[in-house]
């Protein structure tokens, strides 16, 4: 099982945290830095599996990460989990965030983690893959970008329709 | 191409770059406070603020939460927009109360009524939104909401893919928190045959939620087994453009492939030879596959197939019944090991481990150990390196252990600090198992001292001693050994402590050479004395006393010593206690006596390393056994359970060992392995040999007897499967200080640990205890203390009581126990002439003053044994003084902090008709009377 989807910068500030078991908003920022310390001082050509947390389930707990530019991308997972398999659902993310926003950057996830969560949402839920072809991924988001837009262009013209209103009425 | 960019939120870009352009952490908290102030007062002042505004603060307050800060308001909005008809506000509703999960039952109720208005909405797009939110938060109260629906939704014809796929996963969350979710019957079957769908994601998601199922039910969820192998036998055979989209890389349905070859190592390998022989099949494709040239150059490519290789490679292992397909996956995780990837070197190191333990696969990997031995000396990366020492210490057996400790040893002089604990370990497991000769055991283990001191924990210094002592063969060489290791000028305590150790046993063995004699071993280790720290220096002066029984000669020099040490010079109350005890002791006591005291330590019983037990607390699950298994019974599922049982059983043994030596006893008794002795001993000689000391530890087991702590003040006092709760105390005056030790037996940490200690009411004011909390959770294997205070005001009549709860596996648990408080433990025992005591018997003869119990002897009649009770409770033993001298008589004085009582006792065993004993007990106190009478007749004398 997956335990947590951790994203930070090279200087640990996080850009993207998500937790599939309970742990207080404390307990959350102490694996986020505990998890930086451990993944930011190895170097770029080592393996990228991890043992040695020690915050999440105790020996039954390893850390998968991709280090990409700014960006780690780090998985905590218990051994159930393959660890190529987890290294490729991560470049599935990643890819699938980088179809997303046309080239994805760390500004993209700052100024839209709500849309980064979305689109988590449909790779991974509660702790468990849940789909893995990314063109129906994107098949999903792009169907709930239509709903959104539905509503924006429905918004427009309630206020076109308002501002008629108010001209005829003025 | 789906752009998610591009409908700003304009205050959320500029509240997010003004935090950006924060220059001190100062002023990014101020902003932040900023904002929540202006957030909080439009929540709660604007009653006009529209979705869009709503969702734009809720956007910020995730922002703010994600760098750190507590969030404690916004929920209620966030509840609000769930219901809202616009899908971004509904979503954004959705993740704050995701992200921020809030239990308050209020809005837990709020929140459920949405989803299962969600729930029901025709656009799945809604549904899934829903199903998330409920995969996120998981709680108990959604899984009794919705147990219902969602297994309905699961299996439904009517429910489109892409909602059964988040189904079968949200009701895998809700089973993990409440496993009755599942409803059995029909639905077993439903659920399996879902490996049959169409669609790959649905396969997928589904094939998680079987595995766990399988799990907790294996032999209900059976059927699985073929449905998994077809469906593995269709992917494994198809080409990468049969499955389009789920082929990853040109690799098909790698995700797929893993989970069902995950679900299919949960069982042993099929009955039905049919299906076993395809599943052979598959894994034999796969197996070729991998010798295939690449179809892409991508990382992804090779990734993608090798996770499929890996997990079959799993499987082959787990099912150990194919010495073909064992020894191919050898040979292929053989080229592994030489790959450029390091991942991939990683993996194959982890997974030859479990190979090295097979019977058919052993000296396979045995053929790779010169590759091993280099990855652990020249890998750059300390994962891998700890992967190698991880397969070397499985891969060792009696053929290759010497070559391979020795490369162990090497390699630990330059190990990175974060493995070398664990690596001395693993040495001194290996040199204790494979050693033929004894005597290189000790070169090992006093190599690592001389290496690794620091990393060398007591268990491994212990179990040399224990080893030493237990093999008469090596006691001369491991003397000589530690006597030359010990004139290096600088050597680790550890070295001391076990140098100290032997030499106090056996140094009398190399005595005889002029270099190493008496006086000179005793210079020796008295040189390094001052260098150490107060618990080596306890130990040390152990060793002098056995020095002066050992050698009559040098005894005006120790003695010199103790003397130096019994005084205010000495800081710590233990060493001057224990240097005046010392001198005294070799004044006072004959030659005869000193040797019944100091003699040579009794051979410790076999049982398990303790040091194996230390390891396997270190990393539960993850060490390798260095152990090779039999051939696997094919009892479904039983093997596991069997397994834990074994390894459970296993850590008690050792556990016990572990404080074999009892040197990590309380701090008051740093080398009670001595004293502990000597103190035996003395009472041993006092109580003339009564069957005390050890075997009441043996008898204790699995018993609960309170009567029994009435007599004694240590041993164990309780103990079943789960725990072992041992008790020592020790009494002066009107106080008294009671340390319990709670020992987890099992192999899981002891939850919500609480022992809490209960006056009862008619004690209240009469005695006064208090008693440390503990800490709420024990680990695995380990013990923790308590101490317990008790003062006795006045004569109280029942001893406290002591419950301990905790959770074991989720299963709570409550044990109800007396403490050994009872009133006698405060008698001071009173020395009295027989004219005396009858003096005051008599005047002590009104009924009022009088108490009296007949009682049946549940054990045959004794004298030693009545003695021993009688001491044991705490009043004097007036030997010779009684007319009959069938009859004990005892006099002792109860401390109080209000006043001494005085108590006069008399047992008059009724031998001939071997049934009742006369019991009468004369006290100014009632209370006290009958408490004594009934607290011993109830101890059976």
């Amino acid at each position: 099982m997956i335990k947590a989807i951790l994203v930070f910068n090279n200087h640990g500030k996080p850009r993207l945290s998500k937790f599939y078991q309970y742990f207080n908003e404390d307990m959350q920022q102490q694996i986020i830095k505990e998890t930086f310390q451990l993944v930011s001082k190895r170097d770029d050509n080592v393996c990228n599996f991890l043992e040695g947390g020690s915050l999440i389930g105790g020996s039954d707990y390893k850390l998968i990460y991709r280090h990409y530019a700014t960006l780690y991308f780090v998985f905590c997972v218990d051994s159930s989990e393959s660890e190529l398999g987890i290294l490729d659902l991560i470049q599935v993310f990643v890819e699938t965030l980088d179809k997303c926003f046309e080239n994805v950057c760390e500004l993209d996830l700052i100024f839209h983690v709500d849309k980064v969560h979305y689109i988590l949402n449909e790779l991974v839920m509660g702790g468990m893959v849940l789909e893995t072809n990314m063109s129906e991924i994107l098949t999903r988001i792009e169907e709930q970008n239509k709903l959104e837009k539905l509503e924006v262009s429905f918004l427009l013209s309630a206020v076109f329709d308002t501002s008629l209103g108010e001209l005829n009425s003025g | 191409m789906p752009a998610v960019r591009g409908d700003g939120m304009r205050g959320l870009a500029v509240f997010i770059s003004d935090i950006r352009n924060c220059k001190s952490k100062e002023a990014e908290i101020k902003r932040i406070n900023k904002e929540l102030a202006n957030i909080r007062s439009k929540f709660k002042g604007d009653k006009t603020l529209d979705g869009y505004q709503k969702k734009k603060y809720v956007c910020k307050l995730l922002f703010i939460f994600l760098l750190g800060h507590d969030i404690d308001f916004g929920h209620m909005e966030a509840v609000n927009l769930l219901s809202s008809n616009k899908y971004s506000e509904k979503q954004i509703g959705y993740l704050f109360i995701s992200v921020l999960v809030n239990t308050r039952s209020d809005l837990i109720n709020l929140i459920n009524q949405s989803i299962k208005n969600d729930l029901q909405s025709r656009n799945p797009i809604h549904v899934n939104l829903a199903l998330q939110c409920i995969a996120n938060i998981g709680s108990k109260e959604m899984a009794e909401v919705f147990g219902h629906d969602i297994p309905k939704l699961l299996v439904s014809g009517d429910t489109m893919d892409v909602v059964k796929q988040s189904a079968a996963l949200c009701l895998l969350r809700l089973f993990r928190t409440s496993q009755e979710i599942i409803p059995g019957g029909e639905w077993t079957s439903r659920i399996i045959h879902l490996l049959n769908d169409q669609h790959m994601g649905v396969v997928t998601a589904a094939t998680s939620l079987i595995d766990a199922l399988v799990k907790k039910n294996p032999d209900e969820y059976k059927g699985c087994i073929s449905l998994a192998v077809s469906r593995l036998s269709r992917i494994v055979t198809a080409s990468y453009t049969d499955l389009q989209d789920y082929t990853y890389y040109f690799v098909p349905a790698p995700w797929l492939s893993v989970k069902l070859l995950r679900l299919l190592q949960n069982y042993p390998p099929p009955d039905d030879p049919g299906v076993r022989g395809r599943l052979i099949e598959c894994l034999e494709t796969i197996l070729n596959k991998a010798q295939e040239p690449p179809k892409s150059k991508k990382v992804q490519h090779s990734n993608a197939k090798n996770a499929v290789l890996f997990e079959a490679i799993s499987l082959i292992i787990h099912m150990d019944t194919e010495p073909n397909l064992l020894v191919r996956a050898c040979n292929q995780l053989g080229q592994f090991l030489s790959n450029r990837e390091t991942n991939l070197r990683y993996l194959a190191l982890e997974s030859m481990c479990l190979l090295a333990t097979s019977e058919f696969s052993h000296d396979a990997v045995k053929k790779h150990q010169e590759v091993v031995i280099l990855s652990m000396k020249m890998e750059k990366d300390v994962s891998v390196r700890q992967q190698a020492v991880d397969l070397l210490y499985a891969m060792c057996d009696k053929t290759n252990a010497e070559e391979i400790v020795q490369e162990m040893l090497n390699y630990l002089e330059t190990a990175d600090y974060s493995i070398r604990e664990e690596m001395v370990l693993k040495v001194a497991i290996l040199a204790e198992k494979y050693a033929t000769d004894y005597t290189w055991y000790v070169d090992v283990i006093l190599n690592l001292i001389r290496i690794a001191g620091d990393y060398v924990s007591e268990e491994v210094w212990y179990r040399v001693i224990q080893i030493v002592i237990n093999r008469d063969d090596v006691q001369g060489y491991a003397a000589k050994t530690v006597f030359e290791a010990l004139q290096a000028p600088a050597c680790h305590e550890n070295m001391v402590k076990v140098g100290g150790y032997i030499l106090g046993e056996f140094g009398n063995l190399i005595a005889g050479d002029q270099r190493s004699s008496p006086s000179v071993q005793f210079q020796l280790l008295h040189s390094k004395y001052h260098l150490c720290s107060p618990m080596t220096r306890a130990l040390l002066l152990s060793t002098y006393i056995k020095f002066v029984n050992l050698f009559p000669e040098i005894k005006t020099q120790i003695q010199e010593v103790f003397k130096q040490h019994s005084n205010l010079r000495s800081a710590d109350a233990e060493l001057q206690q224990r240097a005046s005890e010392y001198l005294q002791l070799s004044i006072i006591a004959s030659h005869d006596m000193l040797a019944t005291v100091l003699e040579e330590m009794p051979v410790f019983p076999e049982r398990e390393s303790s040091i194996l037990a230390v390891l396997k607390k270190k990393k539960p699950g993850r060490v390798p056994e260095n152990e090779i298994r039999e051939h696997k019974s094919p009892v479904p599922g039983s093997t596991a359970n069997h397994q834990e049982e074994r390894s459970a059983a296993k850590t008690v043994s050792a556990n016990a060992s572990t404080d074999l030596l009892g040197l990590s006893t309380p701090p008051a008794a740093p080398t009670a392995g001595n004293t502990g002795v000597l103190v035996d001993m003395l009472g041993e000689l006092y109580t003339s040999g009564s069957p005390q000391p050890h075997a009441n530890n043996v008898a204790a087991q699995n018993a609960y007897n309170p009567a029994k702590f009435v007599c004694k003040n240590n041993g164990v006092l309780f103990e079943n499967d789960l725990i072992q709760i041992g008790v020592k105390s020790e009494f002066r005056q009107n106080l008294g200080r009671i340390t319990l030790f709670y020992g987890n037996k099992t192999s899981t940490a002891l939850q919500n640990f609480s022992a809490a200690v209960t006056n009862p009411t008619g004690c209240i004011g009469k005695l006064n205890v208090q008693s440390k909390k503990v800490d709420p959770t024990v680990e695995a294997g380990a013990q923790v203390q308590q101490m317990v205070n008790g003062e006795c005001v006045f004569d109280y009549p029942d001893a406290p009581s002591l419950t301990v709860t905790f959770t074991c596996n989720g299963t709570p648990q409550k044990l109800s126990l007396r403490l050994p408080l009872t009133v006698n433990k405060f008698f001071e025992p009173t020395e009295m002439t027989g004219e005396v005591f009858f003096a005051r018997w008599k005047n002590l003869s009104g009924n009022e003053q009088r108490s009296q119990k007949i009682f049946k002897a549940t054990q045959p009649m004794d004298n030693t044994a009545i003695r021993t009770k009688l001491i044991g409770f705490g009043m004097q033993l007036l030997d010779g003084i009684d007319p009959n001298p069938e009859n004990f008589v005892c006099a002792g004085i109860v401390h109080t902090s209000k006043q001494q009582i005085g108590c006069l006792l008399r047992l008059e065993p009724n031998k001939q008709a071997q049934v009742s004993d006369l019991l009468q007990c004369r006290c100014f106190f009632i209370l006290l009377r009958v408490n004594v009478c009934e607290t011993l007749s109830g101890t059976g004398h």
